[in-house]
């Protein structure tokens, strides 16, 4: 699977404690190109910590997560700048506008300097508002920016759709569905909305 | 190999340019740092320098004064370095985006520049207030320069150490110590030269290589303390 791919993902027995609370127990998946991995489960099962954990954000106690692309195995370090990554905690410098985070982060992650605009329209997020004074929807649009500047080819999000509207939430599904053709995707708390491409489906309640 | 060097220089000057950006829009850092390094230098002046009582051994004291006056400026500000980050939760963008070796040598080099910013105000206003007469500028020029590049490392170092703690200031203070006492003993005795016209090179090689040494540590430590 891994060399076939443009891009495999798969962890094997996760365990993440918090002090004495175990939030994840032997937690194990995979995913592939064209494939979304839908996480569900009860508030406090783990959703984010998983994520976390897959985007090389929190290190598992124990356990093991693969990544590949394109037959190639990366390091936790070079995935953690390969993958996109969308989540509630995720913020930008509120001193900057929309337009300028992106492009700071896209001179960071070598995106062609049209990349961040070319988001900003897809999204229809107006890129001279400054960071504080974007509406919580607006913060949500700027994530997804975010997280496919880079083009990655992995994306992991966490309440993706919370505050959108239904332009947002239409633009944003679009987004994924592009993204689907030649990457995959692990999406934790989607709401109500109908997700495409869901092949595997990882409850943390069991 | 020169494409590596390319791309990392890139993003250190990215995060660079970005922390001027938002330095320049809030003006946190120096307001903070230079409203303190004013006040000190006026509570200074009046109590030893050329306002109030003269010391009778400016050649010792004053030099010390001036190194206590940048580590306390330097001490208000640059431990947000990275406690803005953490604090704000811009911080997982950043660490999902930057090669840990480029974002240190990139909040470095600001911390550097608003250490030089700082020192470009303070020390001519000490050095009239407080009438202090230099004989050898050059020696004082490069105290002041890899002085102040050793503060910015060993602090911007401390600060990362911190970010993610509790306590942060508390523990910058403490863990600031061990780190910057070799410096502004250097510092300081470089600077004496200085007032003294003294060429200090023995010093002089030392800081130098107090700089090299914190730079090389920061850069080995640094993907440790800010990614788990």
């Amino acid at each position: 699977m891994a060399l076939q791919s443009p891009v495999s993902l798969s962890f094997q027995g996760l365990y993440r404690n918090f002090g004495r609370l175990a939030v994840l127990r032997d937690i194990s998946g995979s995913v592939s190109a064209g494939e979304i991995l839908l996480v569900t489960g009860a508030n406090g099962s783990g959703k984010s910590t998983l994520l976390k954990c897959l985007a090389g954000l929190l290190a598992p106690d124990l356990g093991s997560i693969k990544y590949w692309e394109v037959g190639q195995e990366f390091t936790t370090a070079e995935r953690r700048l390969r993958l996109g990554y969308a989540a509630p905690d995720l913020s930008f410098y509120d001193e900057l506008t929309a337009e300028e985070n992106l492009d700071f982060f896209a001179r960071m992650r070598r995106c062609p300097t049209q990349r961040p605009r070319e988001l900003l329209d897809r999204v229809d997020l107006p890129g001279g508002r400054m960071g504080h004074a974007l509406s919580s929807g607006m913060r949500q649009r700027l994530r997804w920016c975010w997280a496919l500047l880079h083009r990655p080819r992995l994306l992991l999000l966490d309440e993706p759709f919370q505050n959108l509207d239904e332009p947002g939430c239409r633009a944003a599904t679009q987004l994924l569905e592009e993204h689907l053709a030649n990457g995959a995707a692990v999406v934790a708390n989607p709401g109500a909305l109908d997700l495409p491409y869901v092949t595997r489906h990882l409850n943390l309640d069991n | 190999m020169s494409q590596d060097i390319s791309i990392w220089t890139t993003e250190a000057l990215a995060v660079f340019a970005k922390e001027w950006r938002c330095e320049l829009r809030t003006g946190y850092a120096l307001n903070t740092l230079g409203l303190f390094a004013i006040t000190t230098l006026v509570v200074m002046s009046i109590s030893l320098g050329h306002l109030g009582i003269a010391s009778t051994e400016p050649t010792t004291v004053l030099p010390v004064l001036l190194w206590i006056l940048l580590l306390f400026a330097v001490s208000a500000g640059l431990p947000r370095a990275f406690v803005f980050e953490e604090e704000s939760q811009t911080a997982i963008a950043l660490r999902l985006s930057a090669r840990p070796s480029s974002l240190f040598c990139g909040k470095l080099a600001y911390s550097f520049s608003v250490v030089l910013a700082l020192e470009i105000i303070v020390t001519p206003l000490f050095l009239t207030l407080m009438h202090l007469k230099i004989e050898t500028m050059p020696v004082l020029l490069f105290a002041l320069v890899a002085g102040g590049y050793g503060l910015a490392a060993g602090g911007t170092l401390v600060a990362a150490i911190i970010a993610q703690a509790r306590s942060s200031t508390t523990l910058f203070s403490v863990l600031a110590l061990p780190v910057l006492l070799p410096l502004l003993v250097l510092a300081i005795e470089i600077t004496r030269s200085a007032v003294a016209g003294d060429p200090a090179p023995i010093a002089s090689r030392q800081l130098l290589l107090y700089d090299g040494s914190v730079t090389i540590a920061g850069l080995l430590l640094f993907p440790a303390v800010w990614n788990p």
